[in-house]
């Protein structure tokens, strides 16, 4: 069973090539025969690959290529309306096609023009994968318009309801468009998915198209920094005493006038019947008033200088850090450069 | 060449610290009044005067500190001049370390000398203990509580007292540059009795120091 599988694959996989690879061949032989002017054979080749029939996977730029020369040989023969259709079919395809003069006759080119005339369409060539620095770099987009139109070119980030306006005018045929990655309030163009619009009236048939290219964005910077953390509760010194404090410290002023008042009473030798009681009193009597008068000043003033000031230098070195640190991303992220890849979706 | 040798290490060890900003120095006078009371053969004799002296302190680092002090003046019994009247003159050296933020324990030497127009008294005394201060409702003003015993006590023509002990307390105010305290001191002396007469003796001061510091500094330093 396993055999037979491999053996199938061996079969199909070089099948499937071949006929990628005679598409691209019997192009190619078409325009050799073109060149030579040998276009009936070139007719044959092109309508077995046009054809629904075609045992060949046609791609739509093969296809496209072989509607261009048919419309070319069809004029050579003589069949310019014939021509001019499938040279329209080409354009509606891929307004992007165009004849080559070195290997075109004026008639085809003339043909050629005249199904442009005729057929209205916008065209945005498919950006490619690229990095630009916004700062001396611009990004450039190709569009075009297959005859005289009033167009419109619009970038936005993708969803958004407006944009910033690229071009807006009357144009015809190919135009190049460059953007310096700004969006239309000035900021960088953020990482996220992007849109072209391209809107357009036809000058001559006053017909409307539009279509849309997505492209994706990424910001590309070195690592930012992580500024300092706020602080915490428990990152700062209190900064008011507790409100028993006052009474708290009357308490210890009011021991301290007592052991003055105790020393000599208890200590001293009662038969010398001194011990330097007044002394001792004058002490007790100054440590009570110190201890009255900062219980006053602490129910009044409950702050603690020393440790307002360290906190207010804790936070004056926080914040000083922090501004250190943004202008150091602020620099990182003036220096950004833009990451830009086509994107799936592709608008009516 | 002994002392040459000290003194250059002396100058070998303090000058980094200077420059490192380590030590600092507080040089203050001292004026206070002085009660010397004296019980001998059941006579009590109570003299009282006026102190004059200085004092210096080094505080080396957070933790050590040096301070001596000198002390002097008149003590008398009454209005007119008497034979008990006597002056007193006192040095002291003390040496103390931090073991809390409010605890320090010293220890050091008491010179003294009790004289009169008749006779001289010499103490020499050897005291060890702790002084604590304890913040008061003030940023700068702290009490101190001091106390000491004094294991080794010698007076001349007497014999060593049963019980020596030193206490004190006061306040001290400190302000970026200058320091003013007010201290009451108290020391105690119970000598043996001898043929059924007991010497009691105590000597209590109040004193006032006003000092400077250097340099200026607004932490916190240990008084003298």
């Amino acid at each position: 069973m396993r055999h037979a599988v491999v053996a199938g694959l061996l079969l199909v996989i070089p099948g499937a090539a071949v006929a990628q690879g005679n598409t691209a061949d019997q192009l190619e032989q078409a325009a050799r025969y073109h060149a030579a002017l040998d276009v009936e054979r070139e007719l044959v080749l092109l309508r077995r690959i046009i054809s629904p029939n075609s045992p060949f996977v046609v791609t739509h730029e093969q296809r496209v290529l072989a509607y261009k020369y048919l419309g070319a040989a069809l004029v050579v023969l003589g069949q310019r309306d014939s021509g001019i259709v499938y040279f329209q079919a080409a354009l509606e395809r891929d307004p992007f096609v165009d004849l080559e003069p070195q290997k075109f006759t004026p008639a085809e080119l003339a043909a050629f023009s005249e199904a442009r005339r005729l057929t209205f369409g916008l065209g945005i060539r498919a950006i490619a994968f690229d990095t630009i620095d916004p700062r001396t770099e611009r990004l450039g987009f190709t569009v075009l318009t297959t005859h005289a139109a009033d167009l419109r070119v619009e970038l936005r980030s993708a969803g958004a309801p407006a944009g910033v306006v690229l071009y807006q005018g009357i144009t015809d045929g190919p135009r190049e468009l460059r953007w310096d990655g700004l969006l239309a309030d000035g900021h960088l163009a953020a990482t996220g998915r992007y849109e072209l619009l391209l809107s357009g009236v036809s000058e001559l048939t006053h017909r409307p198209d539009s279509v849309r290219l997505y492209f994706s964005i990424q910001q590309d910077y070195a690592p930012l920094e992580d500024t300092v953390t706020a602080l915490r509760p428990e990152d700062l010194l209190p900064e008011q005493h507790p409100a028993t404090m006052a009474r708290a410290e009357l308490f210890k002023s009011m021991g301290i006038a007592a052991a003055a008042f105790l020393i000599p009473r208890t200590v001293a030798n009662g038969e010398l019947h001194g011990g330097g009681r007044t002394f001792a009193d004058g002490i007790a009597g100054t440590a009570s008033v110190v201890g009255i008068a900062g219980f006053i000043f602490r129910q009044r003033h409950r702050e603690i200088p020393g440790n307002i000031a360290a906190n207010v230098e804790r936070r004056a070195q926080r914040a000083a850090a922090n501004a250190a640190i943004r202008d150091r991303n602020q620099a990182r992220l003036a220096q950004t450069r833009l990451i830009v890849a086509p994107a799936a979706g592709v608008g009516p | 060449m002994g002392r040459t040798l000290a003194s250059a290490l002396a100058i070998l060890v303090a000058v980094p610290s200077l420059a490192t900003g380590q030590v600092s120095v507080q040089g203050g006078v001292l004026v206070g009044r002085g009660e010397h009371r004296v019980v001998d053969a059941d006579t009590l004799v109570a003299a009282s005067g006026t102190l004059f002296g200085g004092a210096l302190a080094v505080t080396i680092g957070e933790r050590f500190q040096i301070h001596g002090e000198a002390l002097g003046g008149q003590l008398t019994t009454a209005a007119a001049p008497n034979l008990e009247d006597h002056s007193v003159a006192e040095a002291q050296i003390l040496g103390g370390m931090k073991v809390r933020p409010w605890l320090i324990v010293e220890s050091g030497l008491s010179f003294r000398s009790f004289a009169n127009s008749l006779a001289r008294q010499h103490w020499t005394t050897w005291r060890i203990g702790a002084e604590a201060r304890v913040p008061l409702g003030f940023e700068s003003v702290a009490a101190l509580l001091r106390g000491y015993w004094m294991p080794v006590v010698g007076v001349s023509g007497l014999s060593k007292p049963d019980v020596a002990l030193a206490v004190g307390v006061g306040l001290d105010w400190r302000g970026r540059r200058l320091g003013i305290s007010a201290q009451y001191t108290f020391e105690r002396y119970d000598f043996a009795p001898s043929n059924g007469a007991q010497r009691l003796e105590e000597l209590s001061t109040i004193r006032v120091r006003v000092g400077v510091w250097w340099p200026p500094t607004g932490r916190a330093k240990h008084s003298a």
